[in-house]
């Protein structure tokens, strides 16, 4: 049986190598793998973020396209009006992390569905909002970023890549922190049993809010990314419901509870979507529907579920 | 008198929106589970309509006696087939779950009817009623009545019949009805048959009215979820209510804050509604 | 890293598709096949196959003293931006085609320009008429559309000269891009000839009702409505006028009228719609491209598909008869003198008079205005291809 604390080791060397490797792939491949690996990461950091929240605490959440959007309109606002890259992507967290803490106050006290069905409006609400803001946002007309000058297709591709992989490092980084210490144990102790945990003299206000805040901070960062890498966002992209749902599938494909979960089934779904989007011309969500459906009936805790179940076999 | 107007214009879309929600209602509230399929029902339903006014000749209220019959067994399928396997998962799955199915079905639709969108046009139409300065289309009127009869038996079939008042034991107390000899399992499927009983008859109206298309589905979905908040879950008078509040206050939304705003006013409402009074507008009384 | 080279390269492989051949010329052309926007993409891939087609039964282009067949590469980007953005990039960097075709829309097609521009690839936007589109001061982007204005102020000219009364208006838009943008425009059109503009808003996409809207419309008794959005929209407002028993001696759709669709949906609704469009079928151009004159391509679309094109079919031709001629002026598919001959053109096509602005955007077309007269689209301007009179009144 592994201690906690080596159980921490463990997965931190697990991490560390699993990033190394990653961080080689500009070498090896081309412009268009590049951008599929640039995605790759970035359902990551919002499978991570929505990890804290939904795996940890219990609360399904379908804020993160909330999370995501708002990031992207406050990162590209911020940079027409001159505000330099960097800083505009660092502001575009904190302004995610402030409206989930604020949000949290109004949301957090509601339960299963009820938090859900919240979650998910908020996202539409923020959308028209912004459409409505014709003047600030360019509203149903979009919003340009400045192209970067100066840098050539390929080194563009390779910084966006590297950049995603530094938010998913950073994202990793937290889920461990917050796995194997204490705001870990208290979110364990918030799904399992709510009342108990309060009465055990768990905050659970400020325990599940920081949940909460964290699932936003990184996808809010990721959203401001994102609108510097394509250059041009409207209101219905990234305020997609797809950007809520399909972290959750890649959650609930690599196994909910697990540390490295979300990053594979970040892998494994997007590598299936991307098969499936070049032979499957005019069924494509429908074949997602399907796999969907075949996890939830027949893999409800995923490929982590898997191994563990192996694991278990094969022990005397 | 525009105020008047506005006000008449809610209420006739709020009856379609209670006979919309009704069904979506129950199924949250006896199973707990939320059907995102119910959207994609009702657009099948409208499909439905069209096809058997365009190529059989059937009127849109006839089609509501033939479709409800499809709905229920479709419903039946799949709540006995699939849903049962998991209903006693969280709500992550089981909302998981029929998102999944929701895809299947919106994708085959597309695929099957395309996304162009086809309007029903009455042959004859049914022409305007006129008092004074307020102008009323009677296809809507006559949509909005057959929506708020169909309610009703909904009302009285809960509250009548066996089967309807298993459903509400079931509902109030799971265990409890189970020691009163109540099949559970099958409460659940035929509530589920209803909920796409009630989802695929509101098809025929709405096709009288919206143009169809597969990619309305979400509207309708959404307009469902704001009902059941403001009604309370489970409860059939709830959905009227809420049904009705919706549709005037969209309209007054539209009239106060610009029609772009109309939806988000309705979706702040929700959440208003969630934070503040999660049981909806009558409360727990509604169901009984 | 060799293995991790060769394997990755075996699956790219795997996933490619075979080298191209010496004598075709290949175009990519990211549609919204599947997705809210099919509809569209059908009317795209008719211009671009007929024009195709049309190319090679003549024996393909000219490039310098051989022929080359022409072959269009399509992706679909399932109506979604993004994905259009990565269908752009697919297309150029695995598929590896020598030029390339817009995305539909304004937005689709703005976001897949900053590929296009990245990699140097010469673009023709077939329906992308914002001037916004165009505004990033990029070289290798081109439009068969001209901008909004030109659609709002002739139809505003005429209105002034031939409805003097005229002076209430009425603008209900779809909040997107191309809807709202030729709103705006119409708005100043009218400002600019003394009318008042008494209502002003925009619907949310996916609005089902417009009953609230359109009450206050009644409520200001306008002269003149001016609506824009998809044909499913104005078909739905169309007949929610009628039921407030809403009339106007003038109503004015975008872009919806120029579609049989819309014409059968709304049946005696669309009596007395007026509309703006791009081109028409009425409209008679001699042109030195591979279809020639205006009535020719009509002929030849009838041949293959029995039914008129409509504007965007055209446009799609168009951009693809444009191309040829370019390559074949320049002498090369090579990209950048392509790129050129592109930028200094001055044709007459069966589309019209073709001469691309600085921006890349066409600033020669007299787009015509038409009313839909007896279920059919009758034009009223220019003076040139005229088939009838402006009618006022709509019930």
């Amino acid at each position: 049986m592994l201690t906690p604390d080596t159980a921490a080791r463990r997965d931190t060397v697990i991490a560390v190598v699993v990033f190394a490797l990653i961080a080689l792939v500009p070498f090896v491949a081309d412009t268009y793998w590049l951008r599929l690996g640039t995605t790759v990461l970035m359902y990551a950091v919002l499978a991570l973020s929505w990890n804290f929240i939904g795996g940890m605490a219990g609360y399904p959440s379908f804020a993160t396209a909330a999370f995501f959007g708002l990031g992207a309109y406050a990162g590209g606002v911020a940079q027409k009006f001159g505000v330099g890259m960097w800083l505009a992507w660092g502001l575009a967290g904190l302004l995610a992390l402030l409206f989930a803490a604020a949000l949290g106050l109004a949301l957090l006290r509601m339960r299963g569905h009820y938090f859900a069905i919240a979650s998910l409006v908020v996202a539409e609400v923020l959308r028209e909002i912004i459409n409505s803001a014709t003047d600030l946002t360019g509203g149903g007309m979009g919003l340009n970023l400045p192209l970067r000058a100066g840098q050539s297709v390929e080194a563009q591709a390779d910084f966006f890549f590297w950049t995603m992989l530094g938010l998913a490092a950073l994202a990793m980084a937290a889920t461990l922190a917050v796995q194997h210490g204490r705001l870990g144990f208290g979110l364990r102790c918030i799904q399992q049993n709510e009342s108990a945990a309060d009465m055990l003299g768990v905050n659970t206000t400020a325990t599940k809010t920081s949940a909460f805040a964290l699932s936003a901070v990184f996808t809010g960062i990721a959203g401001a990314v994102y609108a510097s890498w394509v250059n041009y966002i409207e209101p219905p992209d990234v305020f997609d419901v797809l950007y809520s749902v399909k972290p959750i599938v890649m959650v609930l494909l690599g196994g909910a509870g697990s540390v490295f979960g979300p990053l594979i089934g970040a892998g494994v779904f997007l590598g299936l979507e991307e098969i499936v989007w070049r032979r499957f011309l005019e069924v494509h969500s429908g074949v997602l529907g399907l796999l969907i459906v075949l996890l939830v009936l027949f893999l409800p805790s995923g490929l982590a579920g898997i191994a563990r179940r192996r694991a278990k076999a094969s022990t005397p | 008198m525009l105020y008047l107007q506005v006000l008449l214009n809610g209420l006739v879309l709020g009856g379609l929106f209670a006979c919309i929600a009704a069904g979506f209602s129950l199924v949250w509230g006896v199973l707990n589970v939320i059907n995102i399929l119910h959207g994609s029902f009702i657009v099948l339903g409208a499909y439905a309509a069209w096809y058997a006014y365009g190529i059989l000749g059937i009127h849109p209220f006839l089609s509501i006696i033939l479709v409800a019959p499809l709905f229920f067994a479709l419903g039946y399928a799949i709540q006995s087939l699939l849903l049962n396997r998991v209903i006693a998962a969280p709500v992550l799955l089981t909302l998981t779950l029929t998102f999944g199915l929701d895809l299947m079905l919106s994708n085959a639709m597309l695929a099957a009817f395309k996304a162009d969108f086809r309007k029903l046009v009455l042959d004859p139409p049914l022409g305007l009623l006129s008092v004074g300065n307020i102008v009323l289309p009677v296809d809507r009127l006559a949509a909005m009545a057959l929506a708020l009869l169909l309610t009703l038996l909904l009302y009285l079939v809960l509250s009548r019949s066996r089967t309807g008042r298993a459903i509400v034991a079931v509902r109030m107390d799971r265990e409890a009805a189970s020691l009163m000899g109540v099949n559970v399992s099958r409460t659940y499927a035929i509530t589920f048959g209803i909920g796409a009983l009630m989802a695929g008859v509101a098809g025929p109206l709405i096709a009288m009215i919206f143009p169809i298309s597969p990619l309305t589905g979400p509207v309708y979905l959404g307009k469902a979820f704001v009902v059941c908040v403001l009604g309370g879950l489970g409860s059939v008078p709830g959905a009227m209510v809420g049904g009705l509040v919706l549709g005037v206050v969209e309209s007054f939304a539209a009239l106060w804050f610009g029609p772009e705003h109309a939806i988000t006013v309705s979706f702040a409402l929700l959440i208003a509604m969630l934070v503040f009074r999660p049981t909806g507008l009558i409360g727990r009384k509604g169901y009984e | 890293m060799s293995i991790i080279r060769s394997s990755l390269a075996a699956v790219a492989l795997a996933f490619a598709l075979p080298a191209t051949a010496q004598d075709v010329i290949r175009i990519g052309a990211p549609l919204p096949i599947t997705g809210p926007l099919s509809p569209e993409a059908i009317k795209q891939q008719r211009g671009y196959d007929l024009w195709a087609e049309t190319a090679n039964k003549a024996g393909g282009v000219r490039v310098g003293n051989r022929r080359m067949r022409v072959e269009i590469v399509y992706v679909d980007y399932q109506s979604n931006t993004p994905r259009a953005v990565q269908a752009a990039e697919r297309l150029i960097t695995q598929d590896k085609v020598n030029f390339l075709f817009s995305p539909f829309g304004s937005g689709a097609a703005k976001a897949a320009s900053t590929v296009s521009e990245k990699y140097q690839v010469p673009t023709i936007a077939a329906t992308a008429s914002s001037a916004q589109v165009y505004d990033q001061g990029y070289k290798f982007l081109f439009g068969t559309f001209t901008p909004n204005d030109t659609l709002t102020e002739p139809l505003a000219d005429i209105v002034k000269s031939k409805a003097p009364g005229v002076q209430r208006v009425a603008v209900l838009a779809r909040n997107d891009l191309f809807p709202l943008a030729i709103a705006q425009e119409m708005e100043k059109s009218a400002k600019a000839r003394g009318m008042r503009v008494v209502y002003s808003e925009k619907y949310a996409i996916g609005t089902l009702d417009h009953a609230s809207a359109l009450t206050q419309i009644k409520a200001q008794a306008p002269h003149w409505i001016f609506a824009t959005g998809y044909t499913n929209d104005l078909v739905l407002m169309r007949k929610q006028m009628a039921d407030l028993k809403i009339e106007a001696p003038l109503v004015t759709m975008v872009a919806a009228p120029a579609y049989q669709e819309f014409i059968d949906s709304a049946g005696k609704g669309a009596e007395n719609i007026t509309s703006a469009a791009w081109w028409h079928p009425a409209v008679r151009y001699k042109g030195t491209d591979i279809f020639g004159t205006t009535e020719a391509y009509v002929q030849a679309f009838k041949a293959k598909y029995k039914a008129d094109p409509d504007y965007a079919e055209a446009s799609a031709s168009a951009a693809g008869a444009v191309l040829q001629m370019a390559i074949e002026q320049a002498g090369t598919i090579d990209r950048q003198k392509v790129r050129d001959t592109l930028a200094n053109l001055n044709v007459t096509t069966f589309w019209g008079v073709v001469k691309f602005g600085p921006t890349g955007q066409i600033t020669s077309l007299e787009p015509p205005v038409f009313q839909i007269q007896g279920s059919k689209p009758v034009v009223i301007h220019p003076p040139q291809v005229k088939q009838g009179e402006l009618r006022l009144g709509v019930q």
